[in-house]
């Protein structure tokens, strides 16, 4: 029998052979256990905002010394450990309802001549284009099973959109997540590598059919077809890291498989997926991902029954829309605040935890209503340099992506810039 | 002066827009406004001081490039956002700003849609969602469900904009894995229905064989079949299982009652006494103190006098005690009392947990033999005497503890003259390797969600002492087996070769070949691909897999290439040409179907006769009178009347309690049946503004109290002049979607009619505007709150043209009823009612169009829009232009417009002159 890396070199394989100096747990999923924890970027996302007037810390004072607030209440107990960000936005941004669409990206919708939508690549796709070449999975992208969008995350498949500004697919719900990361494939190696061979072989059949229908087509009309293209390169991509890792048994799952019944109930399934990106980092299976939050199922999870939208204009009835609104931020803020315990409870191989090793946002691209200056944004986690603790006031309307940059420089990805960047935040910094 | 100089040359440049307001269609701003922006900007944003580094000095006045739309846009921003001028300068009249504002962002909607506009080229279109699954239907006669593939709207427009239908790596993977599942669908139909004719006149080998599991709880568990096309569960078998149950409850009160007076006299022993005076003063109840029996000494546990069956919460200590409560056993007997009980049973009200008793419903599961295919579902039945009108309906349903309702029949059987109900549905793979399919019955809204159904309960306890009414009587419920059409599979048909293992096929190639000339409608398959296909198909038979699974895996591959995705029209760069025959043939029934064309159309395409005018209008006429038209008037109208609002929230069901799951799912079809009726009888576009008939059935007739209106189908029925209904204003829908389920938004109303109706869409919610706070807690009316929150210039700016029309609807209630009085209750920061602050107010309507006509009520409302039905017109067809040619309109398609009114209007805008006078269009013919 061919040994794995026999086979590996016979076919080609683009991406550089995993190296296994350690036959640690690690190695499961990553190509090698690093001496030092690897750096990790989450962001999480909620669509509707926030309850302004009771989940910032009073902004005219900045600082460490800042006064706890009613939305932020459950995160007490790791005030030192996060920043609150004020003043930053994403300048081009005019849509009331996408909280997530381009919050990553800052890009402007209308940048395109002749197209009435354009995005362009987010900050956690900067970030996995080097971070991710040494786990199975380059990124993770998580949804939850919500199927319309009722929490406000505007257009878009998860969080993430690639290089050319094009949607990229998450798992939606934490059954799915659990079943990309940690189910086995219990078909036989040869088997699995014949396979392999066959999906390339489709690729290279519909590239065949790709090519004849190209020729004679327009320019827009290529553009269209050009994402095919890159649709069958992104497989290609993909088939090669599978081949990498064929050999590499999945990582057993350091969690319980999720059940179905959680489905639909938003408080679950958000506090699965924390647990899910916990255990993906456990097993090093990849080191960038984001999470676009359920807040309709949220809402019914904390028997709210205010529509979603009408909780965001809670301004001019107060009442129950007010109430549902804080109550949101409230179990918002308790999930954050659970999650951080585990980030920090969990311990790396070096004694230190993972919270030590992660650099994660959470936010939305709207503060309240239609409102989309001075975004909520919380930044916390050890491994971009990121100053903790403390109500950090930027100066007004401060492009998120410094922020974001900010966040990719610290973890080493040294970008030139980001989507709107002017640069980094100093005030960021520790 | 400086700032003189260069308004004048400014103005020089832009001489041509000085008079007529075009404001409002061109990315033009009015020089009215010059004198705001000089005044109050010019001192800090011009040539002298350019604070934040912006000058509006310089911002031209007619927005042609994206750079001036992103300044302008800025500087709406700004002034929205009520960042400036800042509050320490000198302000703007608020009338001057509110008009600046107005024109502004129409401005800058007419910039945005100027500046995304493609001069009329077409993008080459991905087949959506719905024209995937329909293509797949059509090619292999099964339906899939394609909910997993992303949805294809969200970034506006229509799902046929190429331009925003995208493609992704894993939407590839994505249409590869249901191809196959498609194709899986139509392998196994296609050997169900070859068994069914080999032994269609033989007897079968096994003897019949029925058997039903029935549940305590009364259900149908499973259903074995064998050798049989139809089961057919008798519901009086059910019944004995009810009975079995108040026997089970009585023996089960007896037990637990001589537990309770074992616990009490072992508590009255003398050497228990203290302990039992302790327990007692603890517990709150003797229940309370029961559960603490271990405590006392020689007790015996209530397990000794048997098992308690029941759903007690509180676990085993409960068991007993809950025995001794009601549970229902009144109604459970009351139940048992009903006549005719012999002869089918009834459906009544849930009492217990369904695992033990379930009378809200009947269910039957298809039997575990019977795989993918279609059948009726049949159900005898009739309503007894005592029941009410609105009872008189059965809903029915998949999966009977989740599944909404599908379908709502009205029942007019009697009990001496019972009916049957028939509904014919598919069975797919998908959906029986879900574990879904068993099929439920249900007295319609009786338990749409526990809320609301526990709420009738309670009426109906506190009305009779013991609950709802069970009026509606099963005889029986059948499913039967339909043969499938032969050749209802043209792909399959295609390949010509045996699609199972029996036989060897040697020659794949030329198989392969036919395959994709019927999957790529008309455009050849490339030599190179079917190589590449038979090659495919060549591994893996070397590889050890069998004829059919090597087959199917590679077909699923011409279904997820971009022949099949795309319809492709190659055309040079720039250049604009006529189509072809079979390209128009493609995009006609795409158009018309939201499916690819028939033979009829391909060969009419292929040999070119379609391109002539005479036939090309035949084929319109006939596309449009076949059945797949339905697609056409449900993706059209859903789009463009923006219907997805309806799944956005739940309605209020004790506000509104009438609204149940079946009148909300008939109120939408409504929609539909009207345009679908229009489209039939070539019937006026503008009945959809007023008109003196509806398109109901009984159910909605009753829910708009329009008496003597027979049956489920959707008629015509006229209205008598004074009626409220009839077009889209008198749609419960229409009104439903202009709320949130509990209170009316005449915002959201008005904009949707201007939108919808009038052709006069107000630009999108702007963001940053600050969030009027002042008026919360005030006990105030719908519409005073309204009014005061247009005090702000912001605000102003659009909803001045907004809300008056919202309040001419007010009459309409939450979910379209007409009320003539609406109520307002302060609620504190807890969500509760705050005591004395409500307020009930007789509902104005009366208001005005801004800078235009005033109207008393809603009919005086209604005949103003009914009067501007060219408006209505140039809307619906710029709406329809996009989604049939799939790009977005420009000023350019302004001559298409009027073409298509011009020749609605000779058919009194009859509905099919739109769609003839679009097909009929150069555009329609151009690539």
């Amino acid at each position: 029998m061919k040994t794995r890396r026999h086979f590996l070199q016979s076919s080609a394989a683009i991406i550089a052979l995993p190296a296994f100096e350690s036959l640690g747990f690690r190695s499961f999923a990553s190509t090698a256990a690093p001496a030092t924890p690897p750096k990790r970027l989450i962001f999480l996302g909620f669509g509707w905002g926030i309850t302004d007037t009771t989940w910032y810390p009073d902004i005219t004072k900045p600082g460490a010394e800042y006064a706890m607030t009613t939305g932020l209440k459950p995160l007490e107990r790791h005030k030192k450990d996060f920043s609150v960000v004020q003043g930053l936005w994403n300048k081009y941004s005019n849509e009331g309802h996408w909280g997530s669409t381009m919050w990553l990206s800052g890009a402007n919708r209308y940048a395109q001549p002749g197209q009435s939508f354009h995005n362009s690549i987010s900050a956690d796709q900067v970030a996995a284009a080097q971070l991710g070449l040494k786990t199975r999975f380059a990124s993770l992208q998580f949804n939850s099973s919500e199927k319309s969008d009722a929490s406000g995350h505007g257009p878009g498949l998860s969080m993430a959109w690639d290089v050319s500004g094009k949607p990229i697919g998450g798992q939606n719900g934490p059954v799915a997540a659990f079943h990309r990361l940690f189910v086995k494939d219990t078909t036989p190696l040869s088997q699995q590598q014949a396979l392999l061979i066959q999906r390339r072989s489709v690729l290279d059949a519909v590239l065949d059919n790709a090519k004849s229908l190209q020729r004679g087509l327009a320019k827009n009309d290529n553009a269209k077809l050009e994402e095919y293209l890159q649709g069958i390169r992104d497989i290609e991509t993909r088939l090669t890291k599978e081949q990498q890792w064929m050999a590499v048994p999945r990582p057993p799952a350091p969690i319980k498989e999720p059940g179905a019944t959680a489905l639909g109930n938003g408080r679950e399934e958000i506090e699965l997926i924390y647990d899910i990106m916990i255990a993906a980092m456990q097993t090093d299976s990849t080191r960038v991902m984001t999470f676009r939050q359920p807040v309709a199922s949220l809402l019914t999870s904390l028997d709210i029954k205010v529509h979603p939208h009408d909780m965001s204009h809670y301004h001019t009835t107060l009442g129950e829309k007010l109430d549902a609104s804080q109550r949101r931020d409230i179990a918002q803020s308790e999930l954050l605040a659970g999650f951080l315990d585990k980030l920090k409870a969990t311990k790396e191989a070096d004694g230190s935890s993972l919270f030590d090793n992660i650099a994660l946002a959470y936010g939305s691209n709207i503060r309240t209503g239609h409102e989309l200056s001075n975004c909520p944004t919380i930044l916390t986690g050890r491994a971009a340099g990121i100053k903790l603790g403390h109500n950090i006031v930027t100066p007004k309307d401060t492009p998120l992506c410094n922020a974001w940059l900010t966040l990719l420089h610290g973890i080493g990805v040294n970008a030139p810039s980001h989507g709107d960047s002017t640069g980094i935040i100093n005030e960021l910094r520790a | 002066m400086r700032c003189t100089d260069l308004f004048l040359v400014s103005l020089f440049m832009f001489m041509y827009v000085a008079n007529g307001d075009e404001s409002t269609d061109r990315a033009i701003m009015h020089e009215r406004h010059r004198a705001l922006l000089k005044t109050n900007c010019v001192s800090c944003h011009g040539p002298e001081k350019q604070k934040g580094k912006f000058r509006v000095d310089d911002l031209p006045f007619t927005i042609t490039t994206v750079e001036a739309a992103e300044k302008w846009q800025k500087v709406l921003n700004a002034m929205n956002s009520g960042e400036m001028p800042p509050e320490d300068e000198k302000q703007p009249t608020n009338v001057a700003k509110t008009d600046l504002l107005d024109d502004l962002s129409n401005a800058m909607v007419a910039a945005r849609r100027t500046l995304s506009d493609q001069n009329g080229v077409i993008t080459m279109r991905r087949l959506n969602r719905r024209e995937y699954k329909n293509t797949l239907r059509e090619l292999l006669g099964v339906e899939i469900n394609v909910a997993e593939l992303p949805s294809d709207t969200g970034t506006g427009g229509f799902d046929t904009a190429g331009q925003n239908l995208f493609m992704s790596a894993n939407q590839l993977e994505q249409y590869q894995s249901l191809g196959l599942q498609a194709l899986e669908e139509a392998f196994t139909r296609s050997a169900v229905a070859d068994e069914e004719r080999k032994t269609a006149n033989k007897k079968p080998k096994t003897p019949e064989l029925v058997k039903f599991g029935i549940g305590d709880n009364r259900q149908v568990g499973s259903v074995t079949a064998k050798g049989v096309s139809k089961v057919r569960f008798e519901c009086e078998t059910a019944n004995e299982k009810v009975s079995r149950f108040v026997e089970q409850q009585n023996d089960d009160r007896a037990r637990a009652n001589a537990w309770v007076k074992a616990v009490n006299d072992a508590a009255a022993k003398p050497e228990n006494l203290a302990v039992a005076t302790e327990l007692r003063k603890t517990a709150k109840n003797e229940n309370e103190f029961r559960r603490e029996w271990m405590k006392i000494s020689k007790e015996p546990s209530q397990s000794s006098f048997g098992n308690f069956k029941n759903d007690a919460t509180g676990g085993f200590v409960d068991l007993a005690n809950r025995a001794l409560s009601a549970n229902w056993q009144k109604y459970h007997e009351y139940y048992l009392s009903r006549p005719h009980l012999d002869q089918g049973a009834y459906l009544a009200t849930p009492t217990l947990h369904p695992q033990w008793m379930a009378l809200g419903f009947l269910q039957l599961p298809v039997p575990g033999e019977w795989t993918s295919g279609n059948y009726v579902f049949r159900v005898r039945l009739a309503a007894t005497k005592e029941a009410r009108p609105e009872q008189k309906f059965l809903e029915i349903g998949m999966h009977p503890r989740n599944g909404m309702v599908r379908a709502t029949f009205e029942i007019t059987g009697t009990m001496d003259k019972p009916q049957i109900v028939e509904m014919p549905f598919t069975l797919t793979k998908a959906i029986t390797d879900s574990g879904d399919r068993t099929l439920f019955i249900r007295e319609k809204g009786a338990w749409d969600n526990n809320d609301e159904g526990g709420r009738k309960r309670q009426e109906a306890v506190k009305r009779n002492g013991i609950g709802p009414e069970a009026v509606l009587w099963i005889d029986y419920m059948e499913i039967e087996r339909v043969s499938d059409p032969a050749g209802s599979a043209p792909g399959l048909a295609a390949l010509g070769i045996p699609l199972d293992n029996t036989s060897a096929v040697t020659e794949i190639k030329p198989a392969l070949q036919r395959f994709c000339a019927a999957a790529f409608r008309g455009m050849e398959p490339p030599a190179s691909f079917v190589a590449k296909l038979g090659a495919l198909y060549d591994t893996q038979r070397k590889g050890g897999a069998k004829h059919s699974v090597a087959l199917k895996e590679t077909l699923s591959v011409v279904l997820a290439s971009p022949m099949f995705l795309y319809l492709a029209e190659p055309a040079a760069d720039g250049k604009r040409r006529a189509l072809t025959g079979i390209e128009l043939a493609n995009r006609l029934s795409y158009f018309l179907w939201s499916a690819p064309p028939d033979d009829t159309l391909l060969a009419l395409g292929k040999s070119g006769a379609l391109l002539k005018a005479d036939v090309l209008m035949q084929q319109t006429t006939r596309l449009l009178d076949d059945e797949r038209a339905q697609d056409f008037v449900h993706g059209f109208v859903h789009q463009w009347l923006g219907m997805d609002r309806i799944d956005f929230f739940q309605v209020n069901r004790s506000m509104y309690p009438r609204f149940d799951d079946s009148t909300k799912l008939n109120a939408k079809k409504e929609v539909f049946a009207t345009f679908a009726h229009l489209l039939q009888h070539n019937a006026p576009l503008s009945d959809l503004l007023k008109a003196d008939y509806v398109i109901v059935n009984h159910l909605l007739a009753d829910f708009y109290g329009i008496e003597g209106v027979k049956g489920d189908a959707f008629q015509k029925v006229s209205l008598p002049p004074n009626s409220p209904r009839g077009g889209l204003l008198g749609m419960a829908t229409i009104h439903f979607m202009g709320g949130n389920g509990e209170h009316t938004s005449p915002v959201e109303r008005g904009v949707w009619v201007l939108r919808k109706l009038l052709n006069n869409p107000p630009p999108p919610a702007p963001a940053n505007v600050p969030q009027i706070a002042r008026l919360a807690g005030k006990v105030l009316t719908t519409r005073e709150r309204l009014q005061m929150h247009q005090q702000d210039a912001q605000c102003a700016s659009c909803h001045r043209k907004i809300d008056p029309i919202g309040f001419g609807l007010e009459n309409f209630d939450a979910v379209g009823q007409w009320r003539t009085e609406d109520t307002y209750q302060v609620k504190d920061d807890k969500g509760k009612p705050v005591k004395g602050a409500s307020k009930t107010w007789k509902i104005e309507t009366n208001s005005a169009f801004y800078k235009g006509p005033a109207f008393k009520d809603y009919f005086e409302l209604r005949n103003l829009i009914a009067a501007r039905s060219d408006d209505f017109a140039r809307g619906f067809s710029t709406a329809l232009i996009e989604y049939g040619i799939g790009r977005s309109t420009g000023f350019r398609d302004d001559p298409l417009i009027t073409e298509m009114l011009v020749a609605a209007k000779k058919e009194k805008l009859g509905l099919r002159g739109f769609i003839q006078a679009l097909v009929a269009s150069k555009e329609f013919h151009t690539k």
